[in-house]
């Protein structure tokens, strides 16, 4: 069914793609300037030329490949052909019914029911899914949640979000691989001893990041829309024809999770449902309320 | 100052001109969509069809006796694979899959072939794929109301009657029964 606001989501999603690289861009290119012509004012030139070109790298490798950062920053697999059956049959129907090409299906280890969806555009999008969901949800439920998935792959939400996990999240997804790797003591290595004052800078280096990413990635939540999740919840049910279907799979999510997931914050607004909940959720809510979802599935 | 008035009907004809290229190029889109969205029931009814061989090959290990139910199995999948026009095809799909049925229902007698990996394998495979021949037609259904909402507004019906298509395209209708997804166990 074609709905002008579905196209009207579309557009609105690559301007803001182009926005936000542009807006990127200038404040990088701007703080090295800065930052250049207060240390080594001699060199800024090549210091400027260079960071244009890495700055350009940045994005277009953000743009291009920003899916695989995010699925490897939560650490998703592929999903299994034989063991994950039930679930690439259940994407394959949707992505039919939505008439968009078959998106590539991972999994990722979660006792919490979740997903999402990430990729520059239809062709390249990928769906991922918790093995909680897997558990917990039937199958009606499982379709409800992925027609949500798979709306937000037809109307470009998926590339708008993606960019904003990637070019501003960078620094939030980096610190939070560094400090994974650090607690699961990938550094517990022979040379551990000579090694320690690295680990040390690094940790420094860590810290600071885990205290900036916060701000930086609460901003960038900011800048997603609410509304863009109403939509999908009413686009998905349009897909599913069976709107319960995901109003039951939120209600499990309201009842199971603990918003407990060990994600980067940086691709939490990525997610159907908040994967960390924090005090500071009042203030600013990453996700609009689940029972206010709930309802206007209800009445659908 | 005088170019500057020549520029308007210039203007005007220009912006005139995308209108016409934009909803000629829509009409010509939605109709190919419809094309496109029967191609993917046909290739699923195709992928149904070639169950049937190796459904009847597993099923024939367990249960010699139940000849009857296999033929008439075999016999639809042929139906199905002569049917040329998509009438022909979607009406052949439903004998199809009613044959598809009653051989799986076969299971209830065997249990040995109920729980073999092959026979578990199929029925999966039969799930998931009347699952996406329900949602291909359900895309055909949704392609055909874009495209006749389009031919039949102004001022896409001007457009689609200068093509030659201002046909409204026919709806595939589904028997209420087949929505569901299928069960096989009874």
């Amino acid at each position: 069914m074609e709905k002008v606001n579905v196209f009207d989501q579309i557009g609105k999603n690559k301007r803001n793609s182009i926005l936000l690289s542009f807006l990127v861009f200038v404040i990088l290119f701007a703080l090295v300037y800065f930052i250049s012509q207060l240390f080594l004012p001699e060199l800024a030139f090549f210091i400027l030329i260079i960071s244009f070109l890495l700055i350009l790298a940045d994005i277009y490798f953000s743009y291009n490949y920003g899916d695989k950062i995010v699925l490897r920053a939560v650490n998703a697999k592929p999903a299994d052909e034989r063991r994950h059956r039930y679930l690439i049959d259940t994407v394959e129907g949707l992505a039919i019914a939505a008439g968009v090409p078959k998106p590539n299906v991972y999994v990722m280890e979660s006792d919490e029911i979740n997903a999402f969806a990430c990729g520059k555009d239809p062709k390249h999008a990928s769906i991922c899914v918790t093995t909680g969901a897997l558990e917990n949800l039937k199958r009606d439920e499982l379709e409800g949640v992925i027609g949500h998935e798979m709306s937000h792959i037809r109307n470009y939400d998926v590339r708008f979000a993606t960019l904003v996990a990637v070019l501003v999240g960078l620094a939030a997804i980096v610190s939070y691989m560094f400090l994974r790797t650090l607690r699961f003591g990938s550094f517990r290595s022979e040379d551990e001893r000579k090694g320690g004052a690295i680990i040390l800078i690094m940790f420094i280096i860590a810290i600071l990041f885990a205290i900036i990413a916060p701000i930086v990635t609460r901003l960038v939540q900011a800048a997603i829309s609410r509304r863009r999740e109403y939509l999908a919840d009413a686009s998905g049910a349009e897909l599913t024809r069976y709107p319960d279907g995901l109003a039951n799979a939120l209600e499990k999510i309201k009842k199971i999770n603990e918003g407990k997931m060990k994600v980067s914050e940086a691709v939490s607004h990525l997610f159907i449902s908040d994967p960390n909940r924090s005090p500071l959720d009042n203030l600013f809510a990453t996700h609009p309320p689940l029972s206010e979802r709930i309802r206007i599935l209800r009445s659908m | 100052m005088a170019l500057w008035i020549w520029l308007i009907p210039l203007f005007i004809i220009v912006v005139i001109a995308l209108i016409v290229v934009y909803y000629i190029n829509r009409v010509v889109v939605l109709s190919n969509r419809i094309d496109n969205a029967w191609s993917q029931i046909d290739v699923q009814l195709k992928k149904r069809a070639d169950l049937v061989p190796n459904l009847v090959e597993t099923v024939k290990g367990y249960a010699k006796h139940e000849k009857s139910i296999m033929e008439e199995a075999i016999r639809a999948r042929e139906r199905m694979l002569k049917a040329g026009t998509p009438q022909e095809k979607i009406k052949a799909g439903t004998a199809l899959s009613a044959a598809l049925r009653s051989v799986f229902a076969i299971a209830e007698n065997y249990p040995q072939l109920k729980a073999s990996d092959n026979f578990k394998l199929l029925q999966e495979q039969l799930e998931g794929i009347e699952n996406k021949i329900a949602y291909s037609r359900q895309f055909y259904n949704d392609s055909v109301l874009s495209f006749n909402n389009m031919i039949t507004t102004i001022p896409g019906s001007w457009f689609a009657s200068m093509l030659g298509r201002s046909k409204a395209r026919d709806y595939l209708t589904v028997e209420e029964k087949e929505r569901k997804p299928v069960k096989v166990e009874f």
